[in-house]
């Protein structure tokens, strides 16, 4: 009996090794071991956990003006590092370049709105109702990072 | 407001900013991108990256024309059904239905059961949840929780924590876009913790308790699945965190409360029979490690040194940050420490407010709200102490964990406010 035992124990061992030796030359070769599926795997019905996408429209975006020129045109920075010097340079450009233009500097009419994160659509209107309140023709900001 | 717009971004954040502009309603917002970075870098360079842009600037302010549309809205209930033809956890992986870690798959079956958890209708849609939009019914939520392993009993923690995380104060949006550190702390109060076995004790916010790991790792499926936040974007975290599989989530430690203490959801306008779920944006907790305080002085003269890290994330830097709320779980033998001592939480957070301060001299020179911070503290010298908030009503305390001597302090993420939710069943 115990030698029977042993055989086997010695044959499922052989019976594994060899399928590991399968499993292994199959990843080798860059293809998995037979799948799940292949192997008569149940299929079963799930329900696809990602849900719908639900975008309310907010705004319809105004037109944009065909000329620069004799515009009011705020830069708006939020706060993060060299967005004030990158608005700086850009309202250099524009006065030299384009005729009676005007710049406004958020930071500096309304240093309150130099809020990196608002956190909601909410404050962010707050934000921009100051700014809309200088009456700008266009507005460039800098988001950085 | 009629006013025509031009938005800087970078290489970096371009995908983030035209899929924040598209799920928040306006998808054809005009963009002008540059190459990254433009933080943490010279004068001389960001002005060469300024004469680069500056023709598509004025080309996108004069040319612009809007061209994208919003997709399509589908009903949010029923969620589809489809078969599942091979293994389970490969398949959801593969269409990113899952973060990494194993599933159970949500079969009609599986996901009836859960909803026996809660009496709210399944096709109630919770809200929309940033920054995909994706809809999150109750029948939805009941699915991730299957995903999860909840329980159905666990259901209404769930719905109460999805409800405050999609609440416009949590600020879920930036929390789970940010390149921060972030995650959720989830904070449960009153009977609800003990009828579901939530641990609020030794070890609470960590491994091998069910009821927690569960309904955190539902939530987090939930923001990402749900939410599609994921790295590399439209989640930036620079890192990420293990916060991103399951946040911190415990029950208030309410019998280790000091006499005359009151639990936290009371302290925030509920009855003490109410089960409350709060949920805050964090980043990565600071600890108190404190063996050796005998007064509660000592106690908060050192837990004050120790918090200052996280007090340089305000400042001038983020000065939204010192209006808003900051939580200190405070250990059970530290509450007692002070409390023997006769003092209140009340007493506590103002203490740890004084203490934890660093002087103005540490902020970086490019700090931009120096004049606003000047405004509300007086002149700034280098040694001006700069506190952790504006008030030291801002500090809110809770007991959190068991036996040990170790406090915990979470800084919220910027315009991130505590939004507790009363759970229904």
């Amino acid at each position: 009996m115990k030698t029977k035992g042993c055989l086997i124990i010695t044959g499922a061992l052989l019976i594994f090794m060899g399928l590991l030796t399968l499993a292994e030359r199959s990843f080798a070769e860059g293809t998995t071991p037979a799948s799940p599926a292949s192997q008569g795997f149940p299929s079963f019905e799930v329900l696809n956990p990602e849900g719908v996408v639900q975008i309310e429209p907010t705004v319809k975006l105004n037109g944009h003006p065909s000329s620069l020129e004799g515009k009011t045109i705020m830069l708006r920075w939020n706060g993060k590092h060299n967005g004030d010097r990158f608005l700086n340079r850009i309202g250099e450009l524009l006065v030299k370049e384009v005729k009676g233009v005007k710049i406004i500097k958020s930071w500096e009419v309304a240093p309150e709105t130099v809020e990196p994160i608002t956190g909601s659509q909410e404050r962010s209107m707050e934000l921009m109702k100051k700014l809309a309140a200088y009456k700008p023709d266009l507005v460039i900001g800098s988001q950085a990072d | 407001m009629g006013i025509p717009t031009v938005t800087i971004t970078t290489t970096e954040f371009d995908g983030l900013a035209k899929d924040t502009a598209m799920s928040e309603g306006v998808p054809d917002a005009p963009f002008v991108v540059v190459p990254h970075p433009m933080g943490m870098i010279s004068e001389a360079e960001i002005t060469k990256k300024a004469d680069s842009a500056f023709a598509e600037i004025v080309k996108t302010a004069t040319e612009w024309k809007s061209s994208a549309k919003l997709p399509e809205m589908k009903p949010a209930y029923p969620a589809e059904r489809m078969t599942l033809k091979d293994e389970p956890n490969s398949f959801f992986f593969a269409k990113g239905w899952s973060i990494g870690l194993p599933i159970v798959p949500p079969t009609p079956d599986r996901v009836k059961e859960m909803l026996k958890g809660t009496s709210l209708a399944p096709d109630y849609v919770i809200g929309k949840v940033p920054p995909r939009m994706g809809a999150l019914t109750i029948e939805l939520a009941a699915a991730h929780a299957v995903m999860a392993g909840c329980k159905p009993e666990y259901m209404p923690v769930l719905i109460a924590a999805a409800r405050a995380m999609l609440d416009p104060r949590a600020n879920w949006r930036g929390a789970t876009t940010t390149t921060g550190t972030t995650s959720l702390l989830v904070i449960v109060n009153g009977p609800i913790v003990r009828q579901i076995g939530l641990a609020s004790s030794q070890g609470a916010a960590g491994a091998e308790h069910h009821a927690n790991a569960a309904i955190g790792y539902a939530l987090n499926l939930i923001a990402d699945i749900v939410g599609g936040s994921k790295p590399p974007s439209p989640d930036k975290s620079t890192l990420g965190s293990p916060g991103d599989f399951v946040p911190w989530i415990f029950g208030e430690n309410e019998d280790r409360l000091p006499e005359g203490w009151e639990p936290f959801h009371v302290k925030r306008g509920f009855k003490k029979t109410d089960s409350v779920v709060t949920v805050m944006a964090i980043y990565p907790p600071v600890e108190n490690i404190d063996h050796w305080s005998v007064t509660p002085e000592e106690h908060l003269t050192w837990w004050g040194h120790l918090a200052t890290p996280l007090v340089s994330i305000g400042g001038p830097c983020w000065i939204s940050q010192m209006d808003q709320i900051h939580l200190v779980g405070i250990g059970p033998e530290h509450a007692k420490l002070v409390a023997d001592a006769g003092w209140t939480a009340e007493q506590y957070g103002k203490a740890f407010w004084e203490k934890a301060r660093l002087p103005f001299s540490v902020w970086p020179k490019g700090c931009p709200n120096v004049d606003l911070l000047s405004k509300k503290l007086g002149p700034l010298n280098p040694d001006t102490p700069v506190p952790i908030t504006f008030s030291p009503d801002h500090i809110q305390t809770l007991i959190a964990g068991g036996a040990g001597k170790h406090s915990h302090y979470f800084a919220p993420f910027p315009s991130c406010f505590p939004v507790s939710v009363k759970v229904e069943k």
